[in-house]
């Protein structure tokens, strides 16, 4: 069997949870190498987070908000697309690539762009290979 | 009975030893009641294969405790490390390049072969100079905080670690009971005006002196990081205090981290940039931001710059 | 006159959807619930659904809770196998006789074992199944039954028939519940208030003969295709030909089966809902059959409510339903093995003769005699079809004092519309009953919590089978293995429905018996279950936050369905991840914060004045506020409702009962300009047109903003004089201006700006309006020539009435498309209409003398001003979003916060009335509390490791957190600091805590260790 990636993924309860039950609901297949934790908002994803699941194996990690603008918390997402920005500079820090982290905008009503993102970091990861499977020295 | 203590060092600058002499008085007792002091290259010739050089076992004598400063940096220093844990009940990491890696580790950031030439080759001063591979130990591939190799039953940062810590532990071992530390952030002990981060939106190195009047105490003085200096306060920990005052912020100069991070396995440049980042600054603004783990480049928090692949260059 | 002294209970008549929301909203706002229902359980027709339209929602699935919560009621009283015998004494206090037949099991006895149905030796024809599966004559209405209780059908039983016969069943019963001489039972009850809410029956087909049913048996119902649909029906969801068990290839849905047909069975009016639900089986059908070909013969699609066009467009472009325009007027056999053969005229005037594996009929509802009856009985006025007559501006209110109406007793109406009319009912009674508020009610009492602080983790895992939702996919028995490995897991075991009230009890015991303090349960998504399992935690005597649900079927067995391996592995891995978040779960207290007793209610237009009269009819003080200078809003422009009521004369009727009512404080010419605080403490600042900015408190809030008139581009209507929108032409009309009143030829066009790309959705209130004006034109005049160019002819309900009045009269109605719109050009002093004819198939030309738009309702642009104050959304046309479009549907996801009206969605004169009265209703179960509990998520200072160091104080979105000096000091006398949290402010976002770099701050029950648990478990490999 080919190398099948493991991501985890953040949804907040308001958007990105509800559109996951929403693509069940509707019976939309994804791929199976997604784990979803519920947070509240994504803006409750510390950053360490992101980098301990990383170490621990984790291929990729995606944070799933509520579009900007549209936070449950006001703009809690700003803060988490913020932390973002700091999360992809400092991957590099870390040694890994920045590819294997994104976060993404969807509402509640949008299990297709669930279902998109997840297939998406899914099968980006699965070109990259398994997370720290390349010397990091280069 | 006194306690069988060994001293030993590593990737270390002696400050942790100073440290100790500055006890103080407290050291008295310590030394002459206490304590025995059963091998301590900084104040006795021990050596480790026989005085003459020609033992073939590593000497290190048992003890009941065991204080190593410094990172290891060396494959001399893990074995070294390697003697001191087997040989010490209670082994004590002192200072912060034993617990997180210290200064050395800042190491830990660039390529270690090109690292290794630049110390050993300065072309301009050494011409045709090369790295020795006889004499000196073969450094390891990065340097390392002792945890990372051994089991360590006591941490104890602080570039120097504060000496009224040192005795508080010591003193602990003696007694045999837990010893009182600080286990918050320098932010605790730190009496200045705080009231929230939302308002720097950029973080200026400090090249200028923090605002405040000369003849006010510090508790009347902003924080400096609120004053939009990169002060480590609240990503580092406590331990510093002397008199109850953070020591940088007692001089009105922003904490520069050297206690390491707050919680252990903590990162203090994701955490600052998080903090930063999270309160709307611009966190591009930090100059040179690897060098926020200038005292805690070890467990991995320094690593050089990944290569990117020619795909990737484009 | 002597008031009579009102009595603080209600009876509601009819266990479904509608009562039940009925019996709740009145149960928590203070008034004990009678609930009467006719069969052995409550649900009604929605437990016999299988998914719900626009969202596809399981319908089980999303009713299955408010059954439990209605069981489980302190103040609602469910008596089964009931049915009304009289009533005497008036409004206010009623005596009501409530028969009570034998159910022949004890219900304090049963414990729906399911022994006495497997020995039964009787089996008839299942009415729950709609007659496509078999029961015992013992029987469970169904498995998610509320109460979870067997029963004997009389009518079946062979030792009830012939005592001495059989008996296995009281053998075979340990519990010694059976009890055959069970006798009727016959209650009476005092009640204030009696309301109706029996539903509808499904057409039935049969006696009519031309579509074969019952004699073909591959000739089914469109609630049989629902039940062969349901994972619990008599195929465990797979759809097969009654005849012969062969995969259905082709099916055919014919609609208006028993609606719209006078002739065949005496039925003028619309039922609503069998679009709608035929368009869902149609998809689902596809769905479960990939290939499979669903044609829907239709005569107008009306798909009028919020998302039902979107959700017809994407059956047809997207699943490839084919939609034909046509009745069929009969289905014959074709050969000898169950195929069935159409024939129809095409839209190209052709005649088609096609064949099916399966026909469905879309049957319609209508109200059985025996409702009829009790209608008789109790003394109302019904309909000429048979629906409990009510004004439009009292949609719940009946002809006689004191006794209420809703649902589809009340008139054909779906899902959300019943709800809404559940609630409304409530609040009319609420205002009736006033005096007698909290009366009769009793408090609710939790056993004591247990101290689990002391134990360490005692977990139970609980995997659901979800009937085959889940079961069908994941290996559930490997699930319950792995979770028995798993550290603290003390105790695992499988359910069916985990959700049903069994199992509720189920859990209870095992809580008991093994002394479980944690618990998971693998089931479905914890934004509809989690609640659930709370309460049966604190029945329990257990924190109820000690519970973590793994969604393990719309995360998993929902979207894998296609690998059961991979299905089964992530079910393990999300039980891992359950068990590793709850094992450092503790009990979390529930704040409480006392209600401000008042209300807001901003619009005062129909919806927003119905909303603030009811609150304050009900007790209550309410701030109106309004952005003109006058109260009425887009009621206004109204001349007639549907039903012929004056609209300018009620609307003034109300204006001066809000103005003579005193709780009612009005705000003229003001608009919101900021909002503080949360539900039961809202501080709404008003600033009206002078700048003055007046703050008040409110415990809650309804926004009935409305919404506007689109000005269209189309048609000429910025250019040509004479093309008017219907609202301008009403007014026109009504000042009989010249143009109009010499006007020989009126071309009404519809779906102006509606049904389009931008605005995919119906405005629901322009087919009615245009033909109740194009009426009025020819009542006048009737050499006019009238015409009206429609997509669909959406008269829904009782509204064909008009439609069929329209054709008699002359009125000619032209069909046109998309791709065909008409053609308006000004030509001289008339205007020249310009499309392709249908029927005649060759363009037509009308010449006119005025064209009239059917312009569509469009949103408010306040409503984003609003959204943004209150935290409230919008969904993508611009209309606030509720929190659930079937069951709670003028409900926000904010506590506290209502909607009404047009701001909702387009909607006639009775549904806004309905929803503010029902957005009243709802409110009134806040207002006549004391405090509210608000949820325990939230954030929390750990003083071990938070020093104040101040990184998280503007990260706040609430400002909910502040800097104080703790009782401590520092070695030189420094006060030591730390953040302090507003419990009430904080909504437990978590943004402190993604920010804290010390654990300091951290949201209870996601917290960063919790969080970072659940990360490890899910890379375990």
């Amino acid at each position: 069997m080919g190398f099948e990636p493991k991501i985890i993924a953040f949804c907040c309860n308001w958007c990105s949870y509800a559109a996951a039950d929403l693509a069940g609901t509707a019976r939309m297949q994804y791929p199976h190498n997604v784990r979803i934790i519920r947070v509240m908002c994504s803006g409750m994803v510390h950053p360490e987070l992101v980098l301990d699941a990383l170490s621990h194996g984790a291929d990729g990690v995606i944070v799933l908000g509520c579009h900007l603008g549209e936070c449950h918390y006001q703009d809690g997402n700003r803060k988490a697309l913020a932390r973002s920005e700091v999360i992809t500079e400092l991957l590099e820090d870390f040694g890994y690539e920045t590819e294997r982290y994104e976060i993404s905008w969807l509402s509640s009503s949008e299990p297709d762009r669930l279902v998109k993102a997840f297939t998406g970091i899914t099968e980006r990861v699965r070109k990259m290979g398994p997370v720290n499977a390349r010397d990091l020295a280069g | 009975m006194a306690v069988r203590t060994v001293l030993e060092w590593l990737n270390s600058c002696s400050g942790c030893e100073i440290a100790i002499l500055n006890i103080g008085e407290a050291l008295v007792p310590l030394l002459t009641r206490h304590l025995e002091l059963v091998h301590a290259p900084i104040l006795m010739d021990h050596k480790y294969l026989g005085q003459r050089g020609d033992g073939t076992e590593f000497n290190i004598p048992e003890a009941e405790v065991g204080l190593v400063s410094g990172g290891v940096a060396t494959v001399e220093h893990l074995q070294v490390l390697l003697q001191m844990r087997e040989k010490c009940r209670i082994l004590i990491a002192l200072g912060t390049c034993a617990t997180h890696g210290g200064i050395p580790a800042l190491m830990n950031g660039q390529d270690r072969k090109e690292g290794w030439e630049g110390v050993f080759q300065t072309r301009t001063t050494d011409p045709g100079c090369s790295v020795p591979d006889v004499e000196v130990p073969a450094p390891l591939d990065r340097v390392y905080a002792c945890d990372e190799k051994v089991e360590i039953d006591l941490f104890l940062p602080g570039c120097p670690p504060n000496p009224a810590l040192i005795a508080e532990v010591l003193m602990a071992v003696v007694e045999d009971r837990d010893p009182v530390l600080p286990h918050k952030s320098v932010c605790d002990t730190c009496p200045v005006i705080r009231e929230g981060k939302g308002a720097v939106s950029v973080v200026r190195r400090f090249l200028v002196n923090a605002e405040f009047l000369a003849e006010d105490p510090i508790d009347r003085m902003r924080c400096l990081l609120e004053q939009g200096f990169m002060c480590m306060g609240p990503v580092t920990a406590a331990g510093c205090a002397g008199g109850g005052l953070p020591r940088c912020i007692a001089a009105r100069v922003p904490c520069r981290g050297c206690f390491g991070p707050v919680r252990r396995d903590g990162n203090q440049m994701l955490d600052m940039m998080n903090a930063l980042a999270s309160n709307g600054s611009d966190f591009k603004s930090v100059v040179d931001r690897r060098s926020l783990l200038r005292f805690s480049g070890a467990h991995g928090g320094l690593r050089p710059l990944r290569r990117k692949s020619a795909a990737e260059r484009g | 006159m002597l008031e009579t002294k009102k009595v603080g209970s209600v009876m509601i008549v009819g266990g479904g959807v509608t009562g039940i929301q009925a019996a709740l909203d009145l149960a928590d706002a203070g008034y004990f619930v009678y609930l009467i229902e006719k069969s052995g359980a409550i649900g009604g027709a929605m437990a016999q659904l299988d998914k719900t339209f626009p969202t596809n929602d399981c319908s089980m699935c999303i009713i299955a809770p408010k059954l439990v919560e209605c069981g489980r009621h302190l103040n609602i009283r469910i008596l089964t196998l009931s049915t009304v015998a009289g009533i005497s004494g008036s409004a206010g206090n009623f005596k009501i006789t409530v028969k009570e037949r034998p159910r022949y099991v004890d219900v304090d006895k049963c414990i729906a074992c399911g022994l006495c149905a497997e020995k039964c030796p009787k089996k008839v024809s299942d009415e729950y199944n709609a007659g496509t599966g078999r029961r015992k004559a013992v029987f469970l209405k169904y498995p998610q039954a509320v109460p979870l209780k067997y029963q004997i059908d009389p009518e079946a039983c062979l030792q009830l028939k012939k005592p001495g016969s059989c008996g296995l069943c009281e053998k075979v019963c340990d519990a010694g519940a059976i009890n055959f001489a069970d006798t009727e039972k016959a209650h009476a009850f005092s009640v204030g208030a009696l309301v109706l809410a029996p539903g509808f029956e499904p057409f039935n087909p049969e006696a009519a003969g031309i579509w074969g049913f019952g004699k073909f048996p591959n000739v089914i119902t469109s609630l049989q295709l629902e039940r062969y649909l349901s994972a619990t029906g008599p195929t465990d969801g797979h759809l097969a030909r009654p005849s012969d068990g062969k995969p259905v290839r082709k099916i055919a849905f014919l609609q208006c089966v028993g609606s719209r047909d006078e002739n065949k069975c005496g039925k003028g009016y619309c039922s609503s809902i069998c679009c709608m639900a035929a368009i869902k089986e149609a998809s689902m059908v596809k769905e479960h059959m990939p290939g499979l070909s669903a044609s829907i013969f239709y005569m107008d699609m009306r798909t009028h409510g919020k998302g039902f066009d979107k959700y017809y467009e994407q059956a047809k472009s997207e699943l490839g339903v084919r939609f034909v325009r046509c009745r069929v007027h009969g289905v014959e056999p074709h050969g000898k093995n169950g195929d069935l053969r159409l024939r129809y005229i095409n839209e190209q005037g052709r005649q088609v003769e096609e064949y099916y594996d399966m026909v469905v009929l879309s049957v319609g509802i209508e109200t059985p005699k025996h409702m009829l009856d009790m209608a008789d009985l109790v003394g109302i006025q019904m309909t000429a079809n048979n629906f409990a007559a009510a004004s439009d501006f009292s949609p719940v209110t009946t002809s006689k004092e004191g006794i209420f109406t809703c649902g589809a007793f009340a008139g054909p109406k779906d899902i959300p519309q019943s709800v809404v009319e559940g609630s409304a009912a409530a609040a009319a009674v609420a205002q009736f009953l006033a005096p007698a508020r909290g009366k009769l009610t009793r408090g609710k009492a939790y056993p004591e919590e247990r101290d689990v602080s002391m134990e360490a983790p005692r977990i139970g895992v609980f995997v659901c089978h979800c009937g085959s939702n889940i079961a069908g996919v994941v290996d559930v028995v490997a699930v319950e293995k792995h979770a028995a490995t798993l550290p603290f897991v003390v105790h695992v075991e499988r359910n069916i429905f985990a959700c049903s009230e069994d199992t509720q009890q189920t859990l209870i015991s095992r809580i008991k018996e093994k002394g479980l303090n944690r618990i998971v349960v693998a089931a479905c998504t914890p934004r509809t279950h989690e609640y659930l399992f709370r309460g049966t935690l604190k029945a329990a005597g257990l924190n109820e936050y000690m519970v973590e649900i793994a969604n393990i079927r719309n995360h998993n067995s929902w979207v894998h369905a296609e690998n059961q391996q991979v299905a089964t592995t992530k079910a393990c891995d999300l039980v891992r991840m359950a068990v590793a978040k709850i094992t450092s779960s503790v009990p979390l207290a529930a704040v409480t914060v006392p209600i401000v007793p008042k209300g807001l209610v901003i619009g005062g237009g129909l919806a927003g004045m119905t909303a603030a009269l009811s609150l304050a009819e009900q007790g209550f003080e309410v701030h109106l506020v309004e952005k003109t200078d006058k109260l009425g809003g887009n009621s206004l422009n109204l001349k007639h409702t549907y039903s012929g009521e004056h609209v300018p004369m009620k609307v003034a009727k109300l204006i001066d009962r809000i103005l003579l009512n005193e709780k009612v404080i009005l705000h003229k010419e003001s608009v919101v300009s900021g909002v503080e605080g949360f539900v039961g403490n809202f501080k709404t600042t008003l600033k009206n047109v002078n700048g003055r900015s007046r703050t008040i408190e409110h415990g809650v809030g309804i926004v009935a903003t409305g919404g506007k008139i689109y000005s269209p581009d189309e048609y000429g209507y910025k250019t040509i004089r004479r093309v008017v929108t219907s609202i301008e032409f009403d007014k026109l009309h009504d000042l009989k201006e010249t143009h109009v009143k010499r006007g020989k030829s009126f071309v009404f066009i519809q779906c102006v700006g509606s049904r389009e790309k931008e605005r995919m959705y119906c405005s629901k209130v322009c087919c009615t309006h245009s033909v109740q004006s194009a009426i009025e034109l020819k009542r006048e005049d009737s050499s006019r020539n009238v015409y009206i160019l429609y997509r669909d002819m959406r008269t829904y309900g009782e509204r064909e009435s008009l439609y069929k009045k329209a054709r008699q009269m002359g009125v000619v109605f032209i069909n046109y498309e998309l791709h065909g719109k008409p053609k308006v050009t000004a030509n001289g002093k008339s205007i020249d209409v310009e499309l392709w004819d249908h029927v005649l198939h060759r363009p037509l030309l009308i010449k006119a003398d005025m064209v009239i738009l059917a312009a569509a309702i469009v949103a408010n642009k306040d409503a984003e001003n609003l959204a943004k104050l209150y935290n409230i959304p919008l969904e993508e046309n611009g209309f606030f979003q509720e929190a659930h479009v079937k069951l709670r549907p003028v409900d926000f996801m904010t506590d506290g916060m209502f909607m009404a009206g047009l701001a909702h969605y387009p909607k006639p004169v009775d549904e806004s009335v309905a929803q503010a009265l029902a957005a009243s209703a709802r409110a009134a179960t806040l207002l006549s509390r004391k405090e509210v509990t608000l949820d325990a998520v939230k954030a929390i200072v750990d003083p071990a490791f938070c020093d104040g160091c101040a990184l998280c104080i503007d990260v706040c979105p609430y400002q909910a957190i502040t800097l104080v000096e703790k009782d401590a000091v520092t070695a030189d006398g420094q006060a030591v600091k730390i953040v302090a949290i507003n419990e009430a402010q904080c909504k437990g976002c978590g943004l402190c805590q993604g920010t804290c770099p010390k654990r300091g701050v951290y949201v209870a029950g996601f917290t960063l260790d919790q969080l970072r648990d659940q990360v490890r478990a899910a890379l375990q490999a």
